[in-house]
């Protein structure tokens, strides 16, 4: 897969005023296969090794629901002491992967989640992507 | 699937360790790791593994690869173990998604050809459920635990592993021991060269 220049300017814009707008520390988007794509904010850690474990987690996850013969869990994130973690399906092949402080509401966070996957859905549908 | 990103100028690429139980898929990643380490200082992520309490792999062992730059490009090389053993089928299809080369680590021991054998068939079995096959995704060999032929253990000669394996595909090779670091270096050298070389020309200078 071909990241343009202008395609990855716009989508990490996005991510960028998703950070500003919501108060989360990093976001990441990352394919099923494990790879980082594009990112925002600050993390103090290694941004690929994040993007292969939560590809496996929301993979594991998620055969945990065909096991159970559950369709989706749609809720999957994990509260620290001094970090959150989220992750959502935001594409079929895509990932969105947000660190944010257990003081932020969650809801708020899922809301500003899901008003930014539709921005980042509009531009993949309509930015150049080989594949 | 490789990623190449223009604004970042990097290139992406996913290689597997696969094979059997036991083979030595999660002892060449340590070996990798450590000489690196002392070479690649500060280029080489840590060494992340998920595994049971008797040190089997239970999801995959990973670690991220900078390996300087190519055409222009950063290269970041990303290694996986598959866990090997049968019944973790559905983690190994998972680990497998997006692999752009793959290291099939066969077990020289003689009374382990048909679980090699087995591991081979399901490895095919698992690309094609990725839609991939062996014409799309490098492939080497690796003929591992040599070094126990001078401990008078049985090992399967090279010759009939050969044929068992890479009859058809007639694919680079490597005699190797992950233990002692015989060919590990040179097996990950070769695969992440054909491995690039394939997806730079496949996209950028297509």
């Amino acid at each position: 897969m071909i990241l343009y220049e202008k395609s990855v300017e716009k989508i990490e814009a996005v991510l960028q005023t998703f950070i500003d707008e919501s108060g989360a520390t990093y976001v990441l988007l990352a394919d099923m296969g494990g790879n980082m794509l594009f990112k925002a904010g600050e993390g103090n850690f290694d941004g690929a090794t994040l993007a292969a474990l939560s590809a496996a987690n929301y993979a594991a996850t998620m055969e945990i629901a065909t096991l159970i013969k559950e369709d989706n869990f749609s809720l999957l994130f994990h509260r620290g002491n001094n970090e959150n973690i989220h992750f959502a399906r935001i594409t079929q092949d895509i990932l969105m992967i947000v660190l944010f402080k257990p003081y932020l509401s969650l809801g708020l966070l899922r809301l500003k989640i899901e008003s930014t996957q539709e921005e980042v859905n509009d531009l993949i549908g309509s930015e150049e992507w080989q594949l | 699937m490789a990623i190449i990103n223009l604004k970042e100028k990097t290139i992406q690429v996913k290689i597997i360790y696969y094979g059997p139980g036991r083979s030595g898929k999660t002892t060449n990643l340590e070996y990798i790791h450590n000489r690196l380490q002392k070479t690649l200082n500060g280029e080489i992520g840590k060494l992340t593994s998920i595994d049971t309490k008797g040190d089997r792999t239970l999801f995959f062992d990973f670690f991220p690869i900078n390996l300087g730059k190519i055409a222009g490009f950063d290269l970041k090389l990303q290694l996986y173990t598959t866990p090997g053993q049968v019944k973790y089928e559905v983690t190994r299809r998972l680990v497998l998604k997006g692999a752009d080369g793959i290291v099939f680590v066969a077990d020289s021991l003689s009374s382990r050809q048909e679980a090699n054998r087995e591991s081979f068939d399901n490895l095919i079995q698992n690309l094609n459920y990725h839609k991939l096959d062996l014409d799309g995704v490098k492939l080497v060999f690796q003929w591992n635990k040599r070094d126990l032929d001078e401990n008078m253990i049985s090992l399967t000669n090279i010759k009939d592993m050969e044929e068992q394996l890479n009859s058809e595909l007639k694919t680079k090779s490597f005699p190797s021991s992950a233990v002692t670091g015989l060919n590990v270096l040179k097996t990950v050298n070769f695969i992440a060269k054909k491995t690039v070389k394939t997806v730079i020309e496949n996209t950028v200078f297509q």
